[in-house]
């Protein structure tokens, strides 16, 4: 795991229907500490998928730089492991296979990996779906599959692009458990984009509030962990942190 | 979810049974039918010749071996042109589908000999390659080949974005991006130029057999006709689709359920 920092980052799309350029993120710098949560929050077009889609390296960045452990980056690598809101899992690979396939592009053999991809798959309690086609999944064991993918991979940076937003409320607020249950274990860096406000307060230890492109506020969150529901739903310091949260988004 | 509702199913010899009864229950009443229009209208067996004429020369061309040499060549011609237009076609696709380049100089040429592909090739294939194999097996080549290229560039075009982004942050170069998912991904769409491709190379198979051969089920069916041997046309086009069926259902149909079935890429039908 390395530090993750975002120099004077920009992006500007040009147009076509216009005929201008429209500006989508503005000189964004931010820092991601070693061993880290960030969650980056705001309302939709507020820049945040691209910002993640650009560390990731999957759109080019027109303006800064993205260093990963000091090292700047350029394109997709595995140094960024990317959890999808989609899953993303591949359809015709097992689920051992999908978590052994970072391995697999490592060149590790079959055994190894799959032995890697098996601890991983224990790890979010997925042991006895090793063998199943991601399409035999519920969306909340599909999208844990998703995680310990990236995850197996040790990547130095996870970067999750709102990864619960498409499973029920009830599994969005286990994987969110489980989550922080992973990240307290292992302690990977964590850039989290997220519209949902709790979930971005519940995982954080820094929720950055992103308006048009820009970073308006960054929040400290400094709830003590193990963090579950049951015990913070009704916490007075998580209510306020929410709605501070929440404010400043609306204000945006 | 999927899993319960797989094993709450009938066992599956009996589900295979009952789907062997329901496909060939309709043949069969078609068979009766026929019989029975035959006899009740008194039809001149020159015209159409009852089911137990049609049986019986079926029967002698499978004892003087007649019937496995046109089936035979018809089949390797199919099976060669096929197989060639496959592992053509399916490298093409894929490299249209990843650059636009390739992909925006290829496609007006494909609309247009995807409109010639088939028998219009006869005539110029005959005299490139003379009457016989090569000519029929260039006609199934040309069928097979363009629909197979184009849904190969359609089955690319339609991997879904982040499946391909993941495999590039995980770590995936270049090589194994297409082996590992640009080949699986348009799996689904491969499979379907394949069969549709089939289909139109048994047909073309057939027209191109009645010009530009001497063996061959469709020589067999056009040689029948100068001789005025109704039931022996009757039976050839019975076994051409026949033929067609088994393929289809017995070797391209479970290429697909263990396939792209499984992966829940295509619907089950």
């Amino acid at each position: 795991m390395k530090s993750l920092a975002l120099e004077s980052l920009s992006k500007t799309y040009f147009d076509p229907y216009r005929g201008t350029q429209f500006t989508a993120i503005k000189d964004v710098s931010l820092n991601v500490e070693e061993g880290d949560f960030v969650a980056v929050v705001g309302p939709s077009g507020c820049g945040k998928s691209t910002i993640l889609n650009m560390i990731a390296g999957f759109v080019p960045a027109t303006g800064g730089r993205i260093l990963v452990g000091g090292r700047e980056v350029s394109g997709p690598g595995r140094d960024r492991g990317v959890v999808f809101q989609s899953f993303a899992l591949f359809p015709w690979k097992t689920v051992i296979e999908n978590v052994a396939f970072g391995p697999k592009m490592r060149g590790i053999g079959k055994a190894e990996r799959n032995r890697i991809a098996q601890e991983y798959l224990e790890l979010a309690g997925l042991g006895h779906a090793a063998d199943r086609y991601p399409n035999e999944l519920s969306g909340g064991m599909q999208q844990r599959v998703g995680v310990v993918r990236a995850l197996a991979n040790e990547p130095d940076v996870l970067l999750m692009d709102e990864p619960f937003a498409s499973v029920d409320a009830q599994t969005r607020m286990t994987l969110q458990e489980e989550l922080t249950r992973i990240w307290e274990e292992r302690r990977p860096t964590v850039v989290f984009i997220t519209h949902d406000v709790p979930e971005a307060v519940f995982l954080a230890n820094r929720v950055v509030v992103l308006t048009r492109g820009n970073v308006l506020a960054e929040v400290d969150i400094p709830l003590a962990r193990p963090r579950v529901w049951d015990s913070l739903v009704e916490d007075d310091e998580f209510k306020s942190l929410s709605n501070q949260v929440l404010q400043l988004v609306r204000s945006a | 979810m999927s899993v319960d509702a797989v094993t709450q199913w009938s066992p599956l010899p009996y589900r295979r049974t009952w789907q062997a009864v329901k496909f060939v229950a309709p043949l069969l009443f078609l068979v009766v039918l026929w019989q029975a229009v035959v006899t009740i209208f008194d039809v001149n067996p020159r015209i159409f010749p009852d089911v137990g004429t049609v049986a019986r020369a079926g029967w002698e061309t499978i004892r003087d071996g007649s019937l496995w040499t046109h089936v035979g060549a018809s089949l390797w011609r199919v099976s060669v042109g096929t197989v060639l237009a496959i592992v053509i076609a399916v490298p093409l696709g894929i490299a249209m589908g990843v650059s636009k380049g390739v992909s925006d100089f290829l496609t007006p040429l494909f609309r247009f000999f995807s409109v010639l592909a088939g028998i219009a090739w006869i005539p110029i294939a005959t005299l490139w390659f003379g009457y016989g194999f090569g000519a029929i097996t260039f006609v199934i080549f040309n069928a097979v080949f363009f629909v197979v290229a184009y849904n190969t560039l359609l089955g690319v075009s339609t991997i879904p974005m982040p499946l391909r982004h993941a495999a590039a942050s995980l770590g995936t170069t270049r090589w194994r991006m297409l082996t590992e998912v640009l080949l699986p991904g348009s799996l689904p769409n491969i499979v379907t130029g394949i069969r549709t491709g089939m289909g139109f190379a048994w047909r073309g198979l057939i027209a191109a057999e009645m010009i530009a051969t001497n063996t061959g089920l469709g020589y067999m069916l056009f040689l029948a006709r100068d001789f005025y041997r109704t039931e022996i046309i009757v039976f050839a086009m019975i076994v051409i689709g026949l033929i067609w069926l088994i393929l289809d259902r017995l070797l391209l149909a479970p290429i697909e359920r263990a396939t792209v079935e499984r992966w829940g890429m295509v619907q089950r039908s």
